[in-house]
């Protein structure tokens, strides 16, 4: 018997050849996604964590309040505990160091004492530029410091002069120190000195590190060179120590001991270094991120599964459906075989060392064609943008799965070959029937189940792939597609009814071959499946790409975000708007505390404010309501903008002053400035003496184009002691005011400050009020005076989660805090997302009204942190922000770029196009083979029909019309399955790239253009198949045929 | 040859070329008179279908012509032909030819689906025919519903339905056992009679021999004497 194996062959080697084919595709495509899921998947983890954020492959160990006897010990041993902790990777580490606060001998300060303080960095250089002098050398005999140009400034400092610092306040009396200033710097943007204690401001009235009981003056810091900090007999307040691991060749193995070496390093810490420091800590988000980066690679992989399924699903179908027509033309030789006494072991030895040699021919073309089409799959986008091209490669994995996938498709050919086939114009048995409705319910059964549970998935981040992800959609599609076969014989009976009241024969006899012959429909769930499953590729991408790019949108909140590392300086917006173009906003984003609620741990409730009068060109998200930003921030937008005083460039204002007591009173003034962008910024002044002299308050004017909007004076004195004076200061200003200026005491529930007065005559504010210094917090004795009332409560708008948390509706009175300065606001309207708060409970504010808000509340510090830009003009805005190294630069276009090119995920989309093809492919095969072989056990029919008087051309059209009337519907019910699919399932299968829910939630999306473009590609390549098939087989249909069959 | 309805003369037909060539038909002329029924007789391979072929137009003979009711069947282009089929020779195969996918009815219909009749006459003829063979009860049955015999009477009716002048069967009751093969023979002989065609039948069958009104006996594609 198995001697009839290679005989067949020869004879029928189109079908066997067709088998092949099918079975080369379907296990090409799982070696591919083999190779997918595990070497680039893995590959894509490692250059994630190579092309991570410096900043997020860092490593901080934070020391606090260290004994001046202990500081070098436990520098030294914290550095080589996180370098330890960075194992496997080489690792380079920075140290920064700042002393405990010392007594700075000062002048009359009104009773305030004067602190200063000494820091260590160990790359100076690169954090700071130097304005005079030069940098601080180790072991001078006094040793040199550089400072701070606002330092230098407010201590009248200049190079070569000697400060000595006294003892540490409030620790134990220990020696004083001196240093010699050898430089003035100036910090450098973006360099890491919000980690100074007083943010690298140089100077800070009332330092939250103060361990005085009185009202301290911190100046600093006094930079020393770091090893003289730590040996010099200084305490520490604050070491920290941050470790920059070499990712730039990692391997995943590494990545996953880091991670696990990183999140022990805390434990590790706190006991090496024990009690000789008060508090440690090591904090680094590189673990997070690699553990992001392997729940993303997981749901990846989990996704490229599901499309594999897919195309393993169809490539079953397509081989069933060869199987069956194989077996159809090997009906005579069987019924002779076994009528000459075949057993049915024999014939199935027969048929599984056929497919057993297909098999292996399609093992060694698969396993080379799979590398080859995975390499090139790498060379192009996304994953070629994602840095994962890679050479052609063969791995065990890959082989498994070719050869696994060959070995189930070769059962199921083997299975299928020993049926036997059914005759033309059978009708199925009523078991057959019942059979397959039982399967189809099945289908549908588990379909539903799919589909409920990827509905009930959790919302959280780190669901990893499961069986239900990857199953639901193969389930999915299958099941649709065997309901839409139901659907379309009743729709070719019907279009048989019309077409038999024609006259003619060809349009009678096409839709009776297409309603009657159950061989048209034999590909029926092939086609419909592969175009399904063609269409659902097309739209899954689409809605995949349009989540990305809605996520990005939102996550961004604006078309370009510059968030900043220091609080913006006056003139910033000049060299923004310079560099970007376009409209520009500061943005304020910060937690704050609502009522008494300080939400989660990670979902702290949020605050982003922003200049809302250009909501339509700032604001982006598709969570954004009907009517646009636009409409829904309008009622948040102050009717009128602050003018205040204009301030010509260099100008100085002065503050004169006077007491009616006996006690010396001085005041701090803080100058609040507007710029033509609307950003507010602060002046410090230091203390005035109120001593009825004139005292400018100088280098606040630095740019053109500044509004003086607001003055508060802290009023100074010795405090917690029954007195009570009156003060009177007059601000002298450059111009005349024409505003209608206001003046209160910010905290009036303290009492400290009675009766405030202002009058402002031309250029001059004079502002008085009775002062009690009974109340020791210097924030009791704030007088404010504004070129603008009390906006009332500011109008928000919050985000759905918001409300949900705080009950709020609209028209609801909410109170927030915004850096401890309490702000009342009403809500007038609930959004589902608020921009660059995805997911968050967030309330949006225009930022004039919340900084009025916070001002009128003695709080000119605004919480101003970021720059949006909105339509930037410039094609290299981003570029060119960067350039100006204020923060850092995000835009929605790079963000969706982030999110879908991302080395974790690029696999998917690149799957997606290989399962379009593949399905494309097996659909068109399928349908050639079928008209194929139909054609050819209809010859002797066709040969009749012209014997009858049928013309060739009529012939033809009949032919032509009947595969029409099947092949269309079966695509349309292919494309609907599709669509339906696409609306179900895609939505639920798209994750955030941290593995929760896509904010804003995925929506289907259904690319029309793309979509037509394929079906009618389809039409046109299943119509030429079927063509020449028909004009092939009509054209041989002659006498030979007739006499053939007789 | 004047007032002959079928008028061969001198037809070859060779299949194949050199060595292998078969010469399935060497000069092969008769006539066959309007209303009479010829059996074709030979052995298998003698060249019976294909004579029956040429003459159907469903070949064309290397040399030779076939003339139709006056019209030269060796002359006319593909579209000629297949009118001829449909207006005027009709066939009746010996393995029925009927379309699996539509009913007896239907099958029947075909014929007067190709002239486009009108459908109420057509329904009519269908009906009309298949009482004539016997087969009114069985419209709606498909061919794989019905009995060889059965099946060879609804292509008997198909090939009536255009009321052709010349009908060809070829080995007619070649598939079906004694009894029912005399039954469709009977029934070719009724209808030859009472719708006037004219009948040429290759046959093996004796019996339909002894129907015939003439006998053409046909042996390596000559007419034997």
């Amino acid at each position: 018997m198995l001697r009839l194996v290679p005989r067949r062959a020869r004879a029928q080697w189109p079908l066997l050849a067709s088998l092949l084919t099918i079975l080369v595709v379907g296990t090409t495509l799982l070696g591919t996604a083999a190779l997918l899921v595990t070497r680039t998947s893995e590959r894509g983890v490692e250059v994630s964590a190579a092309r991570a954020d410096p900043d997020d492959v860092t490593a901080t160990a934070y020391v606090g309040t260290v004994a001046a006897a202990n500081a070098r010990s436990v520098a030294t041993d914290t550095r080589t505990v996180l370098t330890s902790a960075m194992a496997p990777f080489p690792a380079t580490t920075t140290t920064r160091a700042s002393a405990a606060l010392r007594l700075l001998p000062m002048g009359d300060g009104g009773g305030v004492l004067g602190g200063g303080y000494l820091s260590g960095l160990d790359d100076l250089p690169s954090r700071a530029a130097l304005v005079a002098g030069r940098w601080p050398r180790a072991s001078a005999a006094l040793p040199e410091a550089a400072v701070l140009q606002s330092t230098a400034r407010l201590l009248e400092l200049k190079v070569g002069d000697r400060v000595d610092l006294g003892p540490e306040l409030g620790r134990s009396p220990n020696q004083a120190v001196g240093v010699r200033i050898v430089a003035v710097v100036r910090p450098l943007q973006n360099a890491g000195w919000d980690r100074d204690p007083l943010g690298g401001t140089g100077f800070d009235p009332d330092p939250p590190e103060s361990t005085s009981a009185r009202q301290i003056h911190a100046y600093g810091p006094f930079l020393v060179d770091l090893d003289d900090l730590l040996t010099g007999g200084s305490a520490l307040s604050r070491l920290e120590v941050t470790a920059h691991p070499d990712l730039s060749a990692p391997t995943g193995r590494g990545l996953d001991e880091l991670t696990a070496s990183l999140l022990g390093a805390n434990r590790k810490l706190e006991g090496t270094l024990g009690d000789r420091v008060e508090v440690q800590r090591v904090s680094s988000p590189l673990p997070r991120v690699l553990l992001d980066a392997r729940d993303q690679q997981q749901l990846t992989s989990g996704g490229v599964l599901s499309l594999a399924l897919i195309g393993l699903v169809l490539t079953a179908i397509a081989l069933t459906l060869a199987g069956r027509l194989t077996t159809g033309v090997r009906a005579g030789e069987s019924d002779l075989l076994a009528a000459l006494g075949t057993s049915r072991r024999q014939f199935t030895a027969v048929a599984a060392a056929e497919a057993g040699a297909v098999a292996v021919v399609a093992v060694a073309l698969a396993v080379p064609l799979s590398s080859l089409l995975h390499a090139a799959l790498t060379r192009l986008p996304p994953l070629a943008g994602a840095g994962l091209a890679a050479p052609v490669t063969v791995t065990a994995a890959q082989v498994l799965a070719v050869v696994g996938g060959a070995v189930a498709l070769t059962a199921l050919n083997v299975g299928l070959a020993t049926r036997t086939a059914a005759g033309a114009g059978d009708r199925r048995t009523q078991r057959e029937l019942l059979a397959r409705s039982g399967l189809d319910v099945l289908l549908v059964a588990l379909a539903v189940v799919g589909w409920w549970q990827l509905r009930a998935q959790p919302a959280a981040a780190g669901s990893r792939a499961d069986a239900v992800r990857v199953l639901a959609p193969a389930l999915i599609l299958t099941a649709g597609a065997a309901l839409a076969l139901r659907v379309v014989p009743p729709l070719l009976r019907a279009g048989e009814r019309l077409a038999g009241r024609a006259r003619g024969f060809t349009l009678a006899l096409a839709a009776a071959g297409a309603a009657r012959r159950p061989q048209a429909l034999a590909a029926g769930l092939l086609i419909c499946l592969g175009c399904g499953a063609a269409t659902f590729g097309t739209a899954f991408g689409s809605t995949w790409h349009t989540s990305q790019r809605d996520q990005a949108d939102l996550a961004v909140g604006t078309d370009l975000a510059l968030s900043l590392t220091t609080a913006p300086l006056t003139g910033q917006s000049a060299q923004v708007a310079t560099a970007t173009g376009g409209v520009i906003s500061p943005v304020a984003r910060q937690n704050i505390v609502v009522g008494q609620w300080l939400g989660g741990p990670d979902s702290a409730p949020q605050l982003i404010a922003a200049d809302l009068r250009h909501a339509d060109v700032l604001l982006r998200g598709r969570a954004g309501p009907a009517g646009g930003w636009a409409g829904t921030t309008r009622p948040l937008v102050a009717p009128a903008p602050v003018t205040g005083v204009a301030l010509p460039r260099g100008s100085t204002p002065a503050i004169t002053g006077t007491t009616t007591g006996a006690m010396p009173i001085s005041v701090a003034p803080h100058l609040l400035l507007q710029d033509d962008s609307g950003l507010r910024t602060t002046c410090d002044g230091g203390p005035v003496p109120l001593d009825g002299r004139a005292h400018p308050v100088p280098g606040c004017v630095t740019q053109p184009g500044l509004r003086l909007i607001g003055v508060t004076l802290s009023v100074l004195g010795e405090a917690g002691i029954q007195y009570v004076t009156r003060i009177d200061a007059t601000v002298t200003l450059p111009a005349p005011s024409t505003s209608a200026w206001t003046v209160r005491a910010a905290s009036p529930e303290s009492g400290q400050l009675d009766d405030p007065q202002i009058t402002a005559t031309g250029s001059r504010l004079r502002l008085s009020s009775a002062v009690s210094f009974a109340d020791t917090a210097p924030s009791a004795r704030i007088l404010v005076a504004t070129a603008f009332a009390d906006p009332g409560p500011v109008p928000v708008v919050v985000s759905r989660q918001f409300a949900t948390a705080v009950g709020a509706r609209r028209g609801s009175e909410i109170s927030f805090a915004v850096d401890q300065t309490p702000v009342r606001a009403v809500v007038v309207g609930v959004v589902p997302q608020v921009p660059s708060a995805p997911g968050a409970a967030a309330l949006l504010a225009d930022l004039d009204l919340l900084t009025r808000a916070m001002a009128v509340r003695g709080n000119v510090d605004l919480p101003v942190s970021a720059w949006w830009v909105g339509h930037p003009a410039a094609p290299d805005a981003a570029a060119r922000a960067d350039g100006l190294g204020l923060g850092t630069v995000t835009t929605r276009a790079a963000e969706a770029e982030r999110l879908s090119g991302s080395p974790v995920r690029a696999s998917f989309p690149a799957v997606l196009r290989v399962l379009i093809v593949a399905a494309v492919v097996l659909l068109l095969g399928g349908v050639l083979l079928q008209v194929t072989c139909d054609m050819q056990a209809r010859a002797v029919e066709v040969a009749r029909l012209r014997g009858l008087g049928v013309s060739r051309r009529g012939i033809r059209a009949a032919l032509l019309g009947e595969q029409a009337a099947v092949v269309l519907p079966l695509l349309a019910a292919g494309a609907g399955v599709g669509a339906l699919a696409t609306h179900l399932v895609a939505p639920l299968l798209i994750r955030s790239d941290t593995g929760a829910t896509a904010v804003p939630a995925a929506v289907a999306h259904w690319p029309w253009a793309s979509e037509i473009l394929l079906l009618v590609a389809l039409v046109a390549a299943c119509g030429l198949a079927a063509g020449a098939a028909v004009l092939v087989q009509v054209s041989r249909a002659d006498a030979a045929h007739l006499r053939v069959a007789s | 040859m004047t007032g002959a309805l079928l008028a061969v003369r001198q037809v070859n037909r060779t299949f194949g070329s050199g060595a292998a060539a078969v010469h399935a038909l060497r000069d092969v002329s008769f006539d066959v008179e309007p209303g009479t029924m010829v059996a074709l007789v030979g052995r298998s391979g003698s060249g019976k279908t294909t004579l029956l072929n040429v003459i159907g137009g469903l070949d064309r003979p290397d040399s030779g012509t076939v003339m139709v009711d006056g019209l030269e069947v060796t002359g006319l282009d593909e579209d000629g032909l297949s009118r001829l089929r449909r207006d005027k020779v009709s066939y009746v195969f010996q393995t029925f030819g009927l379309i699996p996918v539509l009913s007896a009815a239907e099958n029947v219909g075909v014929p007067l689906r190709l002239a486009r009749a009108e459908p109420r006459e057509r329904e009519r003829r269908v009906r009309l025919l298949l009482d004539l063979v016997g087969l009114g009860d069985h419209a709606e049955q498909r061919p794989g519903e019905l009995s060889g015999g059965q099946q060879q009477r609804v292509a008997i009716a198909r090939a009536l339905a255009a009321s052709p002048r010349l009908l060809v069967a070829d080995e007619p009751t070649g598939q079906l056992d004694a009894e029912t093969g005399l039954a469709v023979m009977g029934l070719l002989r009724g209808v030859v009679e009472s719708e006037g065609v004219t009948a040429v039948v290759a046959t093996h069958d004796p019996v339909m021999m002894a129907l015939a009104d003439r006998v053409i006996r046909i042996g390596d594609g000559r007419v034997e004497p």
